[in-house]
């Protein structure tokens, strides 16, 4: 088959229609910044429009890959409603004093002026690249659900316990953390990306239950935001990097475009690429997985090139065996750790050895 | 009430989360004349442990297992003062801590109600926890387990810097040390010369049972 751009590719991939060869795309984003001249810190990427930005765009120049999706952390949003975001030089910021100290504080939430503080770096930034990027690869924002959103303001461990003891204090919040979210889609909308990829980590067996992610995310409020992203004109995509995501919730009832998960080996019931596809989930969406990530820091160029071609080769085969075309994208199960010692040869061997033992 | 209606009590207590009921429970096993221990063993323990099987098979999830652990924790703020100090002086000890520069401890915290559960002394450090002071604990409080848990990439080294510490300060011959967090295997345990790394709070407290 004649050779794909990558707008050709996945837009193929995304419609399981035949390609040249699957799709790619390492969830490499602040790593990218070891990209840009001058020694960029994270802490001044994650802060700076242009630096955020211009990681994606030499990324996209220096690796080639197929979509870009422009994560930052996920305290952006608890930073701007007001908890302390501790920012090292070179490690993923994150919240370290919460905002929720008793139950009243859940009432105080306030949906923040999202033209300020990091909400606006995050939306500037987007902009920059997908302005960039548009015609030559699919570009998406990133945001956090509603329910991470204030499980990193509120702290997880006390916002676990409060669904038990003050539900409604949690639906209260969570009214405030969606429609932050609904000002950030539709603000996302008009950076002109082709999706939003939606962060619902929450809705993993080891820590909720259908009922309890059915009550607290998805029946109220993650479908509220999943329409809204549609009919904002974005694709819907989800990235879930827990351990045992809900499969049946996320892919067959929210209907993304796009599937990001992660593949636990020692976790019990943890699904691989293949038994994804054979489970029929790639029959509703582009699902994108499961290269560990730590391999892009601590392993050596020919490892990670063997483990990509024999992803590569179990995703081939059990696409054919269910009869579909494409609908699998050689990824990381979660973002390619930023650490400054993460080997950029490793992530570059994953896209060339996907050029090829991913060609059909 | 008769003593298996107490330990019953204890129990129900904390499988469903019910901290009052701990509370009244635990003091009325004292008041009662029970022996503190066996209401723990028999009434607080056996309901963790009762939540920790139904959290491993899937029945219970996190806010379940928060609650639990939360309303075991007050019925032993009760009843551990009433043992006498010499009924746990031949409990095993452990640190447990989040490494310097991460703050995530769900994980470690679960861990910790595991091992309490399991009638281990816990010294919990919390989190954001330089190297220095795991080793100097360690070395200080005569631990026999060093248990650490990290869920950012950047940090693990830090785990590594412990291990260092504690064959530097002599202590390593004397504990078992293991990890835990998403970023960790057990390839990089046997990297950093940790004993062991595990998935889940239950397999952990089955290995400290095995070496120990």
């Amino acid at each position: 088959m004649a050779e794909m751009n990558h707008i050709e590719r996945a837009m193929a991939a995304l419609g399981n229609q035949e390609v040249d060869r699957l799709t790619t795309y390492p969830i490499a984003c602040g790593v990218c910044r070891k990209l840009l001249p001058g020694n960029v810190t994270y802490k001044q990427w994650c802060s700076d429009p242009k630096l955020f930005a211009d990681a994606f765009i030499a990324g996209q120049k220096y690796f080639d890959f197929d979509f870009c999706i422009g994560l930052m952390d996920l305290s952006v949003m608890a930073g701007d409603l007001g908890a302390h975001v501790r920012m090292d030089e070179e490690n993923t910021p994150f919240v370290d004093q919460h905002i929720v100290h008793d139950p009243e504080d859940y009432e105080k939430l306030e949906v923040p002026d999202i033209r300020k503080g990091r909400s606006n770096v995050l939306l500037e930034g987007t902009k920059i690249y997908a302005d960039k990027l548009k015609g030559e690869v699919i570009t998406a924002g990133f945001l956090e659900g509603p329910l991470l959103a204030l499980s990193q303001s509120a702290g997880a461990e006390r916002m676990f316990m409060d669904m038990f003891t003050n539900p409604e204090l949690i639906h209260k919040a969570m009214e405030v953390t969606t429609a932050y979210d609904v000002e950030m889609v539709k603000a996302f909308a008009q950076t002109g990306v082709n999706g939003l990829c939606w962060d619902y980590l929450w809705a993993n067996y080891s820590c909720l239950g259908d009922a309890e992610y059915g009550e607290f995310e998805a029946n109220k409020y993650a479908s509220k935001l999943n329409q809204l992203t549609q009919d904002e004109g974005m694709a819907l995509a989800i990235h879930n990097c827990a351990d045992l995501p809900h499969l049946d919730t996320q892919i067959l009832k929210y209907k993304p475009a796009i599937y990001s998960m992660a593949y636990y080996p020692l976790i019990p019931g943890s699904p691989k690429a293949s038994e994804v596809i054979e489970k029929g989930y790639a029959d509703k969406c582009l699902v994108a997985g499961q290269i560990d990530p730590q391999l892009f820091v601590r392993g050596s160029v020919e490892k990670i090139s063997k483990v990509t071609t024999d992803l590569c080769q179990e995703v081939k085969t059990a696409l054919c065996k269910r009869g579909i075309k494409s609908s699998y994208c050689i990824s990381s199960g979660c973002e390619v750790p930023p650490d400054i010692g993460t080997k950029m040869e490793n992530i570059k061997a994953v896209v060339d050895i996907t050029k090829t033992a991913g060609a059909f | 009430m008769s003593k298996e209606e107490i330990l019953s009590m204890l129990s129900e207590a904390v499988v469903g989360g019910k901290v009052e009921q701990a509370k009244v429970g635990a003091q009325k096993a004292l008041d009662e004349g029970m022996d503190a221990l066996e209401a723990i063993n028999e009434g607080l323990v056996n309901g963790m442990s009762i939540v920790g099987e139904k959290y491993a098979a899937h029945q219970v999830y996190l806010p379940q297992v928060l609650m639990s652990a939360h309303t075991m924790y007050a019925g032993l703020d009760i009843l551990l003062p009433a043992i006498p100090k010499t009924q746990l002086d031949d409990r095993k000890k452990c640190s447990i801590c989040v490494v310097e520069g991460d703050v995530h401890d769900i994980g470690k915290n679960i861990v910790k109600t595991m091992m309490t559960a399991a009638g281990y002394d816990v010294v919990d450090l919390g989190k954001d926890v330089p190297a220095d002071q795991i080793v100097e604990t360690a070395d200080k409080e005569a631990v026999d387990v060093v248990a650490m848990s990290t869920l950012m990439t950047p940090t693990m080294d830090g785990m590594k810097e412990v291990i260092d510490g504690l064959v530097e300060s002599g202590t390593r011959s004397k504990v078992k040390v293991c990890i835990g967090g998403p970023p960790t295997s057990p390839a990089f345990a046997e990297e950093i010369g940790a004993d062991h790394r595990d998935t889940n709070a239950q397999d952990c407290v089955g290995w400290l049972k095995e070496v120990l």
